[in-house]
């Protein structure tokens, strides 16, 4: 059993990664006000940019060029969740509607641009992050070969980002004003605080967010850009409600949701997990989030405002 | 305010149209070229399977067999790729291809099979060229009609000649396979790999020993994060070399054997349908891909346009592309292969030609 573990324990966060960091990237914004639904198509957009600067870049700086993927992926999720920004802030346009055209838009510009750009609509990157033991830590026994064997510079990355999330959120001005903004909004412009350019801000952080997800998708697991982030966009959404909009509550969902997928995938070729039906497995974590929303629908944390527009000349 | 709204929205869905037309560009291909015949006035069509234009196997072998036969023999080529996978969906487009003039029409994969039974008596003046399927009401039964041509490879020997390389070149070690769907052509890829491996062992003396837990079927062909997951749990219990014949999902498992060379592990993936050599490159030209077992897609969608050039099209019959036709083999160049493993496969190859190695296409006491 331990053997299985520590088989599947690496996998299981390194798939992990992009789910949280772009659930996440939700948090903020739905915190802010705006729902964003368009988690999946900035995923495809910062998984896209990742790859194309990539290929350009690894001849010359193959380590640094990674990194500069990396950076790319979250510019290109800042500047396609600008649109949702400009729908859903300065137009007052439905949130789902302007998300819904961010998912459209970013799956069929990303292959337009990338059969443009390259001749073909799959980018492969020659070599992504590597991955390694961290020294001495990696010796301790039991958490060292879970947590510290095996893992990817990315994977600290966005722990570390997640933590500094919750430091901004709940111990800062900054993170006060946001929340207020996405609980009464009315009440916080009436404290002088400027809504718009709140929204404006916790949207374009989930834009970042999300496009390093879909970047970190690219140089860990994945190696190719194919067009899509088969549909983790939406499961990030679906954590961050199964976490309540909170970040270690989504540390927490989207944990369980990559260790079930994890399970659920790589259960083919542990025989000792043979007598549980594949089936069941893959439809467990989906039927444990369908189960924790109606749980949680009567003490929803939702920010109370999330998804309504903001209109200063309203009241 | 809401009209500027619905002016980017407009846009936004007027790009992403533009985007959904796009054409395909296409690499260099192996296709023997020929002269045509005389009858040079017909459009080709194609329909997509599930999956992208420029999906490195299906979908794009095909296509390319047809803008080569397209450059060739000066005819018009277009493709249409259909908003979903079901037999409506299929059936739109191959009307909308007719509509358009397009009677010639080349439908890649055994999804196409009922779609291609109704098109046949609704088109009869239309010819279809059914790849991987023959078409049927859904009970299995072949019915061919007189403007349909059935193609199907010798799965299994391709897949014995790569398991043949495989063990040769190993000599010991251990191996798995990591399927997409389990359906007819995986499964023999597989079962053909199996054979291949067996008879190197009982031939050669080499000892590459099979696990029935490592041979597995994924489920879908677009699984990238699974393929890798299952190519990890696979290395990790000490497997040397996969043989991946699962599109997306061993673009997943090629991933995890580059991260692991990096790393100066010694593994193998085996490639499938094309030459993936180029796909499994991870430091200069060293590529983990140690050979592939081939289809050879692009030649069948290419012979069948060229002959109805010459007016001699093979409607009504199941055609199979096999190592006697050069339809099936591994790649010319094999960088990881040495001389004489090559050697010993042609040698193979040869006997299977003639008819002294038979291999078998069917389970039989197989691993699934």
């Amino acid at each position: 059993m331990w053997d299985i573990i520590k088989l599947v324990f690496p996998y299981a966060i390194a798939y992990t990664i992009p789910l949280m960091i772009t659930s996440l990237g939700g948090l903020f914004s739905e915190r802010g006000g705006i729902v964003n639904i368009g988690l999946e198509g900035l995923m495809v957009s910062g998984f896209f940019a990742s790859a194309v600067t990539i290929i350009s870049l690894q001849a010359i700086i193959p380590d640094l060029s990674i990194w500069i993927g990396l950076l790319a992926g979250m510019i290109a999720g800042v500047l396609f969740s600008l649109l949702h920004a400009f729908a859903s802030i300065s137009l007052n346009a439905n949130q789902v509607i302007s998300g819904t055209a961010i998912n459209m838009i970013a799956a069929a510009l990303t292959v337009y641009l990338a059969r443009t750009l390259t001749g073909s609509g799959n980018i492969t990157i020659q070599s992504g992050l590597p991955r390694f033991d961290i020294p001495l830590l990696s010796k301790i026994p039991v958490i060292g070969p879970l947590l510290f064997a095996n893992t990817y510079a990315s994977t600290w990355l966005v722990l570390a980002i997640l933590f500094i999330s919750w430091v901004v959120l709940y111990k800062t001005s900054f993170g006060l004003r946001l929340r207020a903004c996405g609980e009464h909004p009315y009440a916080a412009a009436s404290a002088g605080i400027n809504v718009y350019k709140m929204r404006y801000i916790a949207v374009m952080i989930s834009g970042a967010f999300s496009g390093l997800g879909g970047a970190v998708i690219l140089v860990t697991y994945s190696g190719e850009f194919n067009g899509s982030v088969a549909g983790l966009g939406f499961l990030a959404l679906a954590a961050l409600i199964f976490g309540q909009w909170k970040p270690f509550g989504v540390l927490g969902a989207t944990f369980f949701f990559g260790t079930a997928v994890t399970i659920a995938n790589i259960s083919q070729v542990i025989p000792e997990l043979g007598f549980i039906p594949p089936l069941v497995l893959k439809i467990f974590p989906y039927v444990i989030t369908l189960l924790a929303l109606i749980v949680f629908s009567k003490s929803s944390q939702a920010p109370k405002a999330e998804g309504e527009s903001f209109d200063l000349g309203r009241n | 305010m809401k009209k500027s709204l619905s002016i980017i929205l407009s846009l936004m869905l007027v790009v992403a149209l533009l985007a959904g037309c796009s054409g395909g560009t296409t690499s260099k291909s192996s296709i023997e070229k020929m002269t045509p015949g005389s009858n040079l006035s017909f459009k080709v069509g194609m329909v997509t399977d599930a999956g992208t234009i420029d999906d490195k196997s299906f979908n794009q072998g095909t296509w390319e067999g047809v803008v080569q036969a397209g450059l060739d023999f000066g005819l018009e080529t277009k493709y249409l790729k259909p908003s979903g996978t079901t037999q409506a969906e299929y059936l739109t487009e191959i009307g909308n291809l007719y509509d358009a003039g397009y009677k010639f029409i080349v439908c890649p994969g055994f999804k196409f099979e009922t779609t291609i039974f109704e098109a046949q008596t609704k088109y009869p003046d239309a010819k279809f060229v059914l790849i991987d399927g023959y078409p049927h009401t859904g009970d299995y039964n072949p019915v061919v009609g007189s403007n349909v041509v059935s193609i199907f490879f010798a799965e299994n020997e391709s897949g014995f000649y790569a398991g043949l390389a495989a063990a040769l070149q190993l000599k010991t070690g251990e191996v798995g396979f990591i399927g997409g769907m389990e359906i007819p052509a995986v499964q023999k890829f597989n079962w053909g790999f199996q054979q291949g491996i067996k008879y190197a062992n009982d031939t050669y003396d080499t000892t590459i020993t099979m696990n029935a837990e490592n041979f597995v079927y994924q489920g879908s062909f677009d699984n990238v994060a699974a393929g890798q997951q299952l190519a990890a749990g696979m290395f990790d219990k000490g497997v040397d070399a996969i043989f991946c014949a699962a599109g997306g999902v061993g673009v997943g498992a090629i991933n995890e054997a580059k991260q692991r060379a990096n790393n100066g592990e010694k593994v193998w993936i085996i490639g499938v349908d094309v030459d993936q050599y180029s796909e499994g490159i991870y430091d200069g030209t060293k590529s983990i891909i140690l050979t592939s077992a081939m289809k050879k897609i692009d030649q069948a969608s290419y012979d069948m346009i060229l002959d109805e050039t010459f007016n001699r099209f093979q409607g009504g019959q199941i055609l199979t592309f096999d190592s006697t036709n050069g339809g099936v083999g591994i790649p010319v160049e094999n960088p990881n292969l040495d001389k004489s493993v090559v050697t010993k496969v042609q040698d193979a190859f040869d006997k299977v030609v003639a008819g002294t190695i038979v291999v078998a296409a069917e389970q039989g006491n197989l691993f699934k």
